[in-house]
């Protein structure tokens, strides 16, 4: 055997060893906390096969953009009136109506015309003048600014359902967004549809409330959750409510606590795959502001050290109310509450009125930071500009059902490969051995990357599987056909052979790539378990292209030596 | 050796070209008048509605179903029995707005717990789409249809040319169109899975266009001489051994999971297994015949370029074989 020919065994090992490692912990359903088996992955199994709840949501933006409009109609009135436009009685009329397009009717004196129209160019790039008619602009949102909206209203209803669907203890919620107006909400073991979409589609609730660090320090209130939790027996799991673990802490906290206090938790993201830590902090019960009293939320650049920061703006009323809050409580802590799950408890540094103010962040990269500061921002605008969000789609699986999907739908796969093997088998003889050997290796291998690249595995998915089975045995054929052909040619054993490879490589190619077109497609278009079917139509796709070519290639390179060894002029084809 | 098709077998497959051309044409046009006057039998993917799927116990039968969901105020309601007798298994289907079919699973879910003790029924699946998303989801189906067309029309086109390209397309819009035509004539469920079935077959189905014409333009090649109908003939005859030994073991596949599957995914692969029936007809006797009719084109057009005195002006460009080494 030639050097090259133990490199490419070699290889093949490599990969193989590989993939049997991978999929292991899969085949033979391991207890992936006990096992010793030093690969802890398991491939994951779509809500088609292991139950649960998907939803998908849709943002009412109409409301959104009215909003929106209607803060801006309100900057702008006071805007006004500072320039001294208010005293020609200008008017700003609001349109009522949710729409897709709000609009704001502005009226002024014709003197004013220039004057004002600078005032719109200069100061409101998230306006735009829609129309005029005899005295009067009529103002839509600039195109730029309604993306804007859209995107971080997108984002904030996905911040707000994580927030919620923390309260579940699901072990791996999957929350996304779909295009540009849609959430796709998945719950793998959840089945109470109804209690899902009463937290789901409750709107945000923002409040502000201070911190009680006279009476305790951050430490001492850490140290009494261990202590009470220890005495009580209270632990949290995945899978439990949150909320109900907060009761029980402050049940068990009565007396311990001063009176008007409570103790509430801000939710670590620990490293990647750990659930999620928890942070107590003890806090007056009284809501000092609420998310209703909060106009905008945005990031910035301080100018002077280039670190962001989150700068938020304030109804009047909430105006007054931060003015006399802040006053009283320099230097104390303000823990930003939403749906009871502080986020973050700035010091206040100093009396902040005008209704405007500004949070700076910690230490950190700037990157660190900058996160940080998107994410606080998103957690205010999600109190003050609280997003609709309506039910599309919601399907539930039984897990029942999913598991006889499981059994029936691999035993189909099992079924109808082993009759692929004999047909292959009776039709090219040792040569339809080999192809059934590289077919075996073909599915180990796509396991072991839908194991490895995390993908999922769906009741689609395991027949694209089946399929995959069905179509790779297209590229032996198309191989072996050859072979046959330039046996009739005349070439011998080993000529025919290579001809037979090399010529069969750019057909199976081409095949091969039309049909990762279409699974590609199918990728981008389909949702859950048919997006399961594409994956794995993929990845067999770049199997079947390694197997049937490069692992077919070895083995008959092994076959014809060990037939020129015997002097054997024919081949079993 | 086995050989299902005997080397040098000669079937006339080209002469009787315009029959099948006919048929297909026929089966097409048929779909298409079936599509606008029977219609497709869409599933609440593409309507939006309400399915629950239950297992009730063996003192219920399809009509107490019925009777107590209808009692308990289930709208546009409709009840189908699943799977074997024996397993007691419902399909509660219910229409309505956004706002009634929101209610409609808890509503089951309240009807069944009121009747029954916990244990006694199982909710075993439950998908609500509503009418807007339902709408969404059959415009971007459709589209998707026609995305991976227009991908596999480009990939041919550049890997053969504009004389093949037309008829894969062809050929694959012949094999989902009359796939779905079975879908209205036998009036099953058109649904998502369906259409990623039928996705899934535009990718199969086009594997044997592409051998077909590989090998058209080899023999093409190798043998100048030979006339078109002549090199698509020998071209669909050296490679129908493999074109039906590759539907076959493929055909196993699907098979299997139609019958031992469930009925979860029973659907999808009866339409993998009706698709592969019908690509496989049409890239031996369709795709072909297209070649032939354009390069037939092609060549009067040259002619008549020529006739008229003017330079022959090529309407397609014919690249050049990609060179094999040996």
């Amino acid at each position: 055997m030639t050097r090259g020919w133990w490199g490419r065994l070699l290889l093949l090992v490599f990969f193989t060893v590989l993939s049997i490692v991978y999929v292991t912990p899969t085949i033979g359903n391991l207890d992936l906390e006990k096992t010793k088996f030093p690969f802890k992955h398991k491939v994951n199994l779509g809500l088609d096969l292991q139950g649960g709840l998907y939803l998908v949501l849709g943002v009412d933006f109409n409301r959104v953009y009215k909003d929106v409009v209607d803060r801006q109609a309100s900057s702008l009135e006071s805007r006004m009136k500072e320039k001294g436009f208010a005293a020609t009685s200008l008017k700003v009329v609001r349109e009522n109506q949710p729409a897709d397009d709000p609009k704001i009717m502005v009226t002024y004196p014709a003197a004013k015309r220039e004057e004002f129209h600078e005032l719109i160019k200069k100061e409101y790039w998230t306006l735009r003048i829609a129309g005029e008619s005899s005295g009067a602009f009529e103002l839509g949102l600039s195109g730029e600014f309604r993306g804007e909206v859209r995107d971080r209203t997108l984002n904030q209803s996905i911040e707000v359902i994580r927030n919620r669907i923390d309260e579940f203890g699901v072990a791996e919620p999957s929350i996304a967004s779909q295009g540009t107006d849609r959430v796709v909400v998945e719950l793998p073991g959840i089945r109470e549809v109804d209690r899902a979409k009463d937290l789901i589609g409750r709107t945000a609730k923002l409040e502000f409330k201070m911190v009680n660090d006279k009476a305790m320090s951050p430490e001492q209130v850490a140290e009494l959750v261990g202590e009470l939790e220890k005495k009580n027996e209270i632990t949290y799991k995945e899978g439990q409510k949150f909320s109900e673990y907060v009761a029980k802490i402050n049940q068990a906290a009565k007396g311990r606590v001063p009176e008007g206090s409570e103790i509430a938790f801000e939710r670590t993201q620990g490293i990647a795959g750990e659930s999620l830590g928890r942070v107590p902090y003890l806090l007056f019960s009284k809501t000092e502001v609420t998310g209703d009293d909060l106009q905008d939320a945005n990031v910035q650049i301080d100018p002077e050290n280039q670190r962001p920061n989150v700068s938020f703006s304030l109804n009047p009323r909430g105006a007054a109310l931060f003015d006399k809050l802040t006053g009283d409580n320099i230097g104390n802590r303000l823990a930003i509450v939403l749906d009871n799950i502080v986020h973050s408890a700035p010091v206040i540094q100093s009396r902040i009125g005008g209704g405007q103010g500004q949070i700076t962040l910690g230490q950190g990269s700037g990157d660190e930071l900058m996160k940080e500061a998107k994410d606080l921002a998103i957690v205010l605008r999600a109190g003050a500009l609280p997003a609709q969000l309506d039910f599309l789609e919601q399907r539930v699986i039984g897990p029942s059902l999913g598991q006889d999907s499981i059994k029936k739908g691999a035993m189909a796969a099992l079924i109808g490969s082993i009759a692929v093997f004999l047909f292959v088998t009776f039709y090219y003889r040792t040569s339809g051995a080999i192809a059934v050997f590289s077919l075996i290796l073909n599915v180990l291998f796509v396991l072991a990357c839908l194991v490895g690249l995390e993908a999922t595995l769906t009741l689609p998915g395991i027949a694209g599987i089946a399929l995959t089975v069905g179509i790779a045995v297209d590229s032996n054929v198309v191989i072996f056909e050859r072979i046959r052909e330039e046996l009739r040619a005349g070439k011998g054993i080993h000529g025919a052979v290579e001809a037979g490879f090399q010529k069969a490589f750019r057909t199976i190619l081409d095949a091969n790539v039309t049909n990762a077109v279409a699974a590609g497609v199918l990728l981008m278009y389909g949702t859950g378990p048919i997006k399961g079917f594409a994956v794995t139509m993929l990845i067999g796709i770049v199997t079947t292209l390694f197997t049937a070519v490069f692992v077919c290639k070895v083995v008959f390179d092994a076959y014809l030596r060990h037939l020129e060894n015997r002097g054997a002029k024919t081949l079993s084809i | 050796m086995f050989e299902l098709i005997r080397p040098g077998t000669q079937i006339d497959f080209v002469g009787k070209r315009h029959i099948w051309v006919g048929i297909s044409s026929a089966a097409i046009l048929l779909t298409i008048v079936l599509f606008f006057t029977k219609g497709l039998n869409y599933g609440i993917d593409f309507t939006g509605g309400a399915e629950i799927q239950i297992k009730a116990p063996a003192t219920w039968d399809i009509g107490t179903v019925r009777k107590e969901m209808d009692e308990g105020g289930i709208k546009g309601l409709k009840v189908i029995q699943i799977g074997l007798p024996e397993d007691h298994q419902f399909l509660i289907k219910a229409q309505g707005d956004d706002k009634s079919l929101n209610l409609v699973s808890k509503q089951v879910s309240d009807i069944l717990g009121k009747k029954l003790q916990p244990g006694e029924y199982e909710i075993q699946r439950a998908d609500v789409v509503g009418p807007a998303a339902g709408e969404s989801l059959r415009t971007s189906g459709f589209l998707s249809m026609f995305y991976a067309l227009l991908g596999i029309l480009l990939y041919v086109t550049i890997r053969f040319d504009l004389r093949y390209s037309p008829g894969a397309v062809l050929a694959l819009f012949h094999d989902s169109v009359i796939t779905i035509g079975v879908f209205i004539l036998t009036q099953k469920q058109f649904d998502l899975q369906i259409l990623a079935a039928v996705l899934a077959l535009i990718g199969y189905s086009n594997n044997d266009t592409i051998i077909v014409y590989d090998r058209v333009r080899e023999t093409l090649h190798l043998h100048p001489g030979l006339t078109i109908e002549k090199g698509v003939n020998q071209a669909i005859n050296e490679t129908l051994g493999r074109t039906l030994l590759t539907s076959l073991t493929t055909f196993l596949s699907v098979f299997s999971l139609w019958l031992f599957g469930g009925k979860v995914i029973e659907d999808f692969a009866f339409t993998l297994m009706v698709g592969m029936v019908v690509g496989t007809y049409s890239s031996i006797f369709i795709a072909s015949a297209f070649v032939i009719f354009l390069t037939h084109r092609q060549e009067k057009n040259a002619a008549k370029q020529k006739a008229q005195g003017g330079k022959p002006k090529r309407t397609v460009t014919v690249r050049p074989e990609p060179k094999l080494q040996s």
